[in-house]
């Protein structure tokens, strides 16, 4: 969606990034009352990764800011297209993995108790889990948090990847806590756009109204297609943006 | 089954915020985001009656949110009824209902006794302050 608004509506970086952060975060309120309710988001972990995704998102937004303001828009372009296709392997190759074994949680996780429990409803039975590597996960939500306040995309494909690879997570567990988390890491990149007068409110309304009803009819309508399907159906719409992108921003 | 199940070492207490911490988020987030939708919603078609005429080019060239940036000018803005001051006031809701849970987890994990939860989820809110704040305004 930012690529279109820059490049088909002529929306300024900035205000398009601070756009996409609103719809991030209907987003993540629309789908998130239900994961929170069932407790499949775990509070605990997503709590303990935003002291890395908040920050992440307070130096993105402010970066862009900073290179709109020195009008290099164009590498912004660029930047916004090669994060565009990074995220096209990662979907592809990514595991899904149904239901971790050897998780080792190191001595962080053990301290703060990262450990739960969920109720899987295909197997019928209480899965427990617990987080494994903390430092490298820590760092890529650091980085999802740049690319989420740069780009006011919600970077979940990195964040999924942090929590299932790194924390070893059950699939459920980590789909549910990073939409958990994006809504908090989009409200410190939007919160920073908005106080600095780049969130347009008569744009961005119409627009997180769509994407709040698209999110909850999604839930309803879509609960028999699998996520994959979803996401692999969007990879060449992904992939024709991003290379546009990248054409605008080198002037081609 | 026959595998032991992952992570069956570990405690099997889970993360033990009490049960009610997660309705009441669940509710902080469904009526953040309705009470949201129905301001933006109402605001929205206040704004095409009043400017019937308006093209996507004028709503992208005019962009009114610096006026309703400070207390005095929401309030002003409410108080005049300009449909812009409540898509402002809409949008402050959005971006306020994620805020209103970490500040829900923090009361949870300091009720708990948590000392490196509440901590953590602590510095997350004043770094969240600090961006609304202090670096937003000074990026105006």
């Amino acid at each position: 969606m930012i690529p279109v608004l820059v490049i088909a509506f002529g929306v300024s970086f900035p205000n398009a990034a601070g756009v996409g952060l609103i719809t991030i975060l209907a987003t993540s309120s629309a789908t998130g009352a239900a994961y929170v309710r069932d407790r499949l988001s775990d509070l605990r972990i997503g709590m303990f990764l935003e002291i890395a995704t908040v920050p992440g998102a307070l130096i993105g937004a402010a970066l862009t800011v900073y290179l709109s303001h020195e009008n290099l828009n164009d590498a912004l372009l660029v930047a916004l297209g090669i994060v565009l296709l990074a995220i096209i392997p990662s979907t592809i190759a990514r595991r899904d993995i149904e239901l971790p074994v050897g998780v080792v949680p190191d001595a962080r996780s053990r301290q703060l108790g990262l450990v739960g429990r969920y109720h899987d409803g295909p197997l019928d039975r209480d899965v427990p889990y617990a987080a494994g590597d903390t430092s490298p996960a820590l760092g890529v939500m650091f980085g999802a948090g740049i690319i989420s306040g740069m780009f006011g995309i919600g970077a979940g494909v990195f964040k999924v990847l942090s929590l299932e690879r790194f924390l070893g997570l059950p699939m459920k567990v980590a789909t549910a806590t990073s939409n958990f988390m994006m809504g908090v890491t989009a409200a410190a990149g939007a919160g920073i756009l908005f106080a600095a007068g780049y969130v347009n409110p008569v744009l961005a309304a119409p627009i997180a109204i769509g994407t709040a009803g698209g999110a909850y009819l999604g839930s309803r309508v879509l609960p028999g297609l699998r996520n994959r399907t979803v996401r692999l159906m969007f990879l060449p719409v992904v992939a024709a943006l991003a290379i546009e992108v990248i054409l605008r921003g080198l002037g081609i | 089954m026959s595998a032991p199940s992952p992570a069956a070492n570990v405690a099997d207490d889970p993360g033990a915020l009490p049960p009610s911490a997660y309705l009441r988020m669940s509710a902080v987030l469904r009526i953040g985001l309705l009470a949201a939708i129905a301001i933006l919603a109402s605001g929205t078609i206040a704004y095409v009656l009043k400017h019937p005429g308006a093209t996507s080019g004028d709503v992208i060239a005019s962009n009114p949110i610096l006026r309703y940036l400070s207390l005095s000018g929401l309030i002003s803005g409410l108080a005049g009824g300009h449909v812009e001051a409540y898509l402002t006031l809409g949008l402050l809701v959005l971006v306020a209902t994620p805020i209103l849970r970490v500040a829900s987890g923090l009361y949870y994990f300091y009720v708990g006794r948590e000392r490196a939860m509440t901590a953590i989820t602590f510095i997350v809110l004043v770094l969240l302050f600090f961006g609304i704040l202090v670096l937003g305004p000074a990026l105006r």
